[in-house]
């Protein structure tokens, strides 16, 4: 806080300073509607930050979202927030502020050393230095790594909610200064539904700066929602894509605060019949020596802070100026009480100053020195000689540059204004207009700068300076696109708002061009920073989908199953007993399984229900094995080919009825499978005459398998179940069910599929009888190991988006009359290749087999294939594995290294046949 | 208020899980016209357009689709109307409705939401299929009080949960 009460930012105070908050632990108080810039300001505190590079001390430039200083971390905590903008971010009971890029403190910076060492910290400084060997970059990074970046990112959970919305309007308005009100009006009055958008906590826009007596914002908010509009404050369009769809990010806290409802941010996703922007005009700093310095600000930015806040950024203050506006500021002052010691006119001539206030034309601020939180000193060039104006603040205007990037986003044009040195809006493609001062800024010619060009700073957040842009150029960088990534200007989280144009003048007078010659980077979303949390939303909390639920999960969970995600389900994976771990309890119940009995859930199959004349035909579109002999009441494995001829889901195919069927696809690939049939069916053959119904959730399905399986089901159903991939419709529990004789695990097995809604009833008896039997319901891991053991292979595994069915040893069960999709692609003499992988067993002949590892014949040969699935023998022991190996079908008997150099595994195998149990299939038939 | 179990009342919403109902899948791939002259005579209503829905005492019909309609209720009547030219598949096991009541459901609805609820959009007797916070819905505007939502089963107790969140922000 600046010690001398005659010099430097101020505010009397008058009672209604009753929010207390704090900054680096020092206790503040503002007044209600405060900005934390504002607040600083009027508590006297000028020195808020420090520069991203060079550690320099940084005040408080703007009063609006450009600031490219006064950055800061509010709250704790995973509620933290840090590179805030404090003119951006209003005061609240208890907020906490820290400022951020400092150490040990803000006053006393050690890293304010880099600034020493700035001559040779230029432009281009990384691509210069870090040549050499890649090992030194070891040496580099911890430093690096600890001198990059602003503020540090929360490292707890955000504990905050997000909310996304949609929103629908004929007419969104951006900016609620005096003409997105009137546009809003308008189209409120006419009878059209309006969103306003204003990302300040009040409307007005440059009417809380310039107050109009013949405008009342408040009042005409209050109309535009008496008409139905909607206006949103603290609110900002961040994104315009295409469509006339715009994302808005609203604030419904402030950072940091403990959100009333618990939401802390909302970001719609709006879709308008027409944008209307008046996104106004931002202020041109103006280079000279030291122009980063706390006590340096935008004309505009001043006059916000005297009028709407009631705060003199400084007490003997120097007016900088190419424009008229500034006047204004002038005035502003003087009617604060503030002393203007000089208003520096870079023009010939300009407006009747205030009384009392002397105007100097052909006048530029060349440098200013200072102390911590004002300054000292302005020198100014002042037709070509220099003069010294002791001063605490300097009031800068260097013209206008327009808001156009939302009109940029919507692929809109800009066009030069010479006048005013600005680009400004011109053609859009969409449904969109600019109105207001964005499409007209004030006249404001261009000025050459005075000053040291190495400290005369351009782009603030990232230490860029004329000099810098003067290097690039001298250094043969000519394109504006190349000058940005050499110099990082424009790149910092203001995005250029401040510096883009007074870089642009700079390489257009290098280049001796005109600066829409010099060319102009693309503005891209978003307009400003947006949180990570509000992008995420709700899927912050579920890694980004709703976790789905089998029908019986709440039976599952009371036997406190170790739980499986498998894509957005979550399954048992096992059923510990008596502290089992995982490994225990899997193969105690696989051995389970194949010695009496076990059930298990299998409800997240995919299920198709196929019905009509046309279903068989459909089907053997579909899926590459017969479909259309099966009888009524049988049942077939079959697998469904890409149209390039590669697996992509196996199955079975269930003829229920004459003209029905059941297809099952697996469950991760059910999603896939359902976008497939439907696109084969509505797409391919809307002719045919059948109905495709996914019936994946309507049934749950119960896995039955085991040698006493047959006994258990046919007392349950009391009939006998049918024989091996036969299909027989009963009842069970008093539910009817499908009863399908299927078998993943090798033994004579049963899928009990019923409507989920009386699941519960069917489990129940099914784990009643099955337990009383002397078996036990098993998990996804025991599955695992009775596929293994059979030597069936599974999708995301074996099946791996590179097999044919020849590979995996399926090439006999294709429909030889062809005509299935896949069946051309199946034909190229590629897939035929003896020298691709096949699917093959592997027998360890010592120690366990790493899943994952690469086949090699001996040390230092290039990998013949990979280890897609490892288990061990469920009843002998002893280690087993599928792979997919080299011309595989040919090499069984030959011995193989399996290999896991990331893992430092190793072990010698046998290539066998992959059905290691039961290969005659015998143990299915009663 | 938050009620344990199926229901969520507020002062001025409420989200309430429904019964299991019979929710069938009827499509129709021959002879359009002769078939919805068919239901028509059978259920004394005829099929509703794309979009929209129509009902008796016992049955309800809503179309999504092209070529297909949500059925709920009795289909005893309907389906002896189908011939080869349609056929129904039952798929009330997968799906649990709920019913989302108050001024402030169409508001409710674009959380996470991606089309229009407003009244002139969405009118009473509307159908939509659409997605909200990711997971695919199908909706109903019963009433100019109530929407009934069919959602898959798996995400039912999810997307209560993120109706119930959602809650307090309706209407600020």
């Amino acid at each position: 806080m600046s010690a001398d009460k005659t010099r430097g930012p101020t505010r009397a105070k008058t009672g209604e300073e009753t929010i207390a908050f704090t900054f680096d632990g020092t206790t503040y108080h503002a007044r209600p509607g405060d900005t934390l810039a504002a607040a600083l300001l009027a508590n006297g505190v000028g020195l808020v930050g420090r520069s991203f590079k060079y550690h320099r001390p940084r005040g408080i430039m703007t009063a609006g979202i450009e600031e490219p200083n006064a950055l800061v971390t509010v709250g704790k905590g995973g509620r933290a927030e840090p590179n805030t903008r404090a003119t951006d971010l209003f005061v609240y009971p208890g907020m906490m502020v820290q400022s951020q890029n400092r150490w040990p403190s803000l006053a006393f910076d050690v890293a304010a050393i880099f600034g020493l060492a700035a001559p040779a910290l230029g432009a281009g400084f990384y691509y210069k230095t870090f040549f050499g060997p890649a090992k030194h970059w070891l040496r580099y990074e911890a430093f690096i790594r600890r001198a990059a970046g602003l503020g540090n990112a929360p490292t707890e959970p955000d504990p905050d909610n997000f909310s996304q919305t949609a929103g629908f309007c004929d007419v969104l308005v951006v900016g609620s200064g005096p003409a997105g009100l009137k546009a809003a009006l308008e189209a409120a009055e006419a009878g059209s539904r309006v969103m306003l958008v204003e990302q300040d906590a009040v409307p007005g826009g440059s009417l809380l700066r310039d107050p109009d007596p013949a405008i009342d914002p408040a009042a005409m908010v209050e109309r535009i929602k008496a008409l139905g509009g909607k206006v949103l404050l603290r609110t900002t369009a961040s994104g315009y894509w295409d469509h006339n769809f715009l994302t808005l990010s609203q604030r419904l806290a402030e950072p940091g605060a403990v959100p009333p409802h618990g939401f802390a941010q909302r970001l719609w996703h709006v879709r308008a019949g027409r944008v209307v922007l008046a996104t106004g005009l931002i202020e041109r700093p103006v280079p000279f020596a030291n122009n980063d310095h706390p006590g340096v600000m935008l004309s505009q930015a001043v006059r916000s802070y005297v009028r709407r806040w009631g705060v003199l950024p400084g007490q003997r203050v120097v007016i900088a100026t190419n424009n008229d506006d500034a006047y204004l500021t002038a005035q502003a002052l003087v009617e604060a009480g503030a002393e203007v010691v000089a208003l520096l006119d870079a023009r010939a001539s300009g407006p009747a100053a205030p009384a009392g206030v002397t105007v100097y034309h052909d006048a530029r601020p060349s440098s200013v020195t200072g102390r911590k939180h004002a300054l000292r000193n302005v020198t100014a060039v002042i037709g070509g000689s220099e003069q010294s104006f002791d001063a605490d603040l300097i009031a800068v205007s260097g013209g206008f540059v327009p808001v156009s990037h939302l009109h940029m986003q919507a692929g809109g044009k800009l066009t030069w204004n010479e006048e005013a040195q600005a680009f400004v809006p011109g053609e859009t493609p969409q449904v969109c207009e600019t109105i207001g001062s964005a499409l007209h800024p004030p006249a404001a010619p261009a000025a050459a700068p005075a000053g040291k060009a190495k400290t005369s700073f351009v782009d603030f957040q990232n230490d860029v300076s004329l000099a810098d842009i003067d290097l690039a150029w001298q250094e043969g960088y000519r394109s504006v696109e190349h000058l940005k990534r050499y110099t990082t200007l424009g790149m910092a989280t203001d995005q250029g708002k401040t510096s883009n144009m007074t870089a642009l003048s700079r390489l257009a007078e290098k280049q001796g061009v005109t600066v829409p010659q010099a060319g102009l980077t693309t503005f891209r979303p978003p307009y400003t920073p947006v949180t990570m949390g509000l992008l995420a939303g709700a899927g912050a909390r579920n890694a980004g989908a709703h976790v789905r639920r089998i029908p019986l999960h709440d039976l599952h969970e009371a036997q406190e199953p170790i739980w499986q995600p498998l894509g957005y389900w979550f399954r048992p994976r096992a059923y510990p007993v008596d502290g089992e771990g995982l490994v225990a309890a899997a193969l105690r119940e696989a051995q389970t399984v194949r010695t009496v009995a076990g059930l298990s859930d299998v409800s997240t199959l995919g299920k198709f229900e196929v019905s009509g004349p046309d279903a068989a035909a459909l089907l053997e579109l579909v899926c590459a094995t017969t479909v259309g002999k099966l009888a009524v009441g049988r049942g077939r494995y079959t697998f469904m080919l890409r149209e390039d001829g590669f697996v992509f889901d196996d199955g079975t195919v269930w003829r229920l009825a004459e003209n029905r069927y059941l297809l099952t696809s697996s469950t991760g690939g059910a999603d896939r499978m359902a976008h497939h049939i439907s696109y084969v069916r509505n797409s391919l053959r809307p002719d045919l005459k059948c109905s495709v119904v996914n019936v994946q959730e309507h049934y749950a399905g119960i896995a039955l398998a085991g040698p006493g399986s047959r006994r258990i089901l046919a007392a349950l159903t009391g009939a006998e179940p049918p024989r091996h991939m036969g299909y027989a419709p009963g009842v069970l529990a008093g539910t009817p069910v499908h009863v399908l004789a299927a078998s993943y695990s090798g033994e004579r097995a049963f899928e009990i599929h019923v409507e989920a809604t009386h699941a519960a009833e069917v489990w129940r008896a099914i784990e009643a009888a099955t337990r009383a039997a002397g078996g036990a319901p098993y998990g996804l891991e025991a599955m695992e190991l009775l596929r293994i053991e059979k030597g069936h292979v599974v999708v995301g595994g074996e099946v791996d988006g590179r097999s044919t069915p020849h590979d995996l040893g399926l090439g006999g069960m294709l429909n030889k009359a062809g005509g299935f999709i896949g069946a051309a692609g199946l034909t190229r003499p590629a897939l035929s290749a003896p020298s691709r992988n096949n699917l093959v067993g592997l027998v360890s002949l010592e120690g366990p087999i790493p899943e994952g590892g690469m086949l090699i014949q001996r040390a230092g040969q290039s990998p013949q294939g990979h280890v897609t699935a490892a288990a061990r023998r469920i009843l002998e022991g002893g280690a087993i594995a599928l792979a997919l190996l080299e011309g595989g079908h040919k090499r069984h008997g030959e011995e193989l290294i399996v290999t896991s150099p990331t893992r430092g595994e190793k072990a010698r195998v046998r290539v066998t046949s992959p059905h290691f149990y039961d290969p005659a299939g015998e143990r299915y038939r009663d | 208020m938050i009620l344990p179990g199926n229901a969520t009342v507020t002062e001025t919403t409420s989200i309430t899980m429904l019964p299991a109902a019979p929710l069938h899948a009827l499509e129709i791939w021959g002879n359009p016209q002769a078939v919805a002259t068919r239901v028509h005579k059978a259920l004394g209503f005829a099929l509703p357009v794309m979009n929209r829905s129509a009902n008796n005492a016992a049955t309800t019909l809503l179309r999504f689709e092209p070529t297909v309609w949500l059925v709920e209720g009795d289909v005893s009547v309907l389906a002896d109307t189908l011939g080869d030219d349609a056929a129904l598949t039952a798929i009330g096991g997968g799906i649990v409705r709920f019913r989302l009541a108050g001024p402030h459901w169409r508001e409710l609805l674009l959380e996470g939401g991606v089309f229009d609820t407003s009244l002139a959009a969405f009118p009473v007797g509307a159908a939509a299929a659409t997605v909200i916070d990711h997971v695919g819905v199908r909706l109903w505007a019963q009433s100019e009080d109530a929407c009934v939502a069919y959602v898959p089963a798996s995400y039912a107790q999810g997307l209560h949960h993120f109706w119930d969140d959602a809650l307090p922000l309706l209407g600020t």
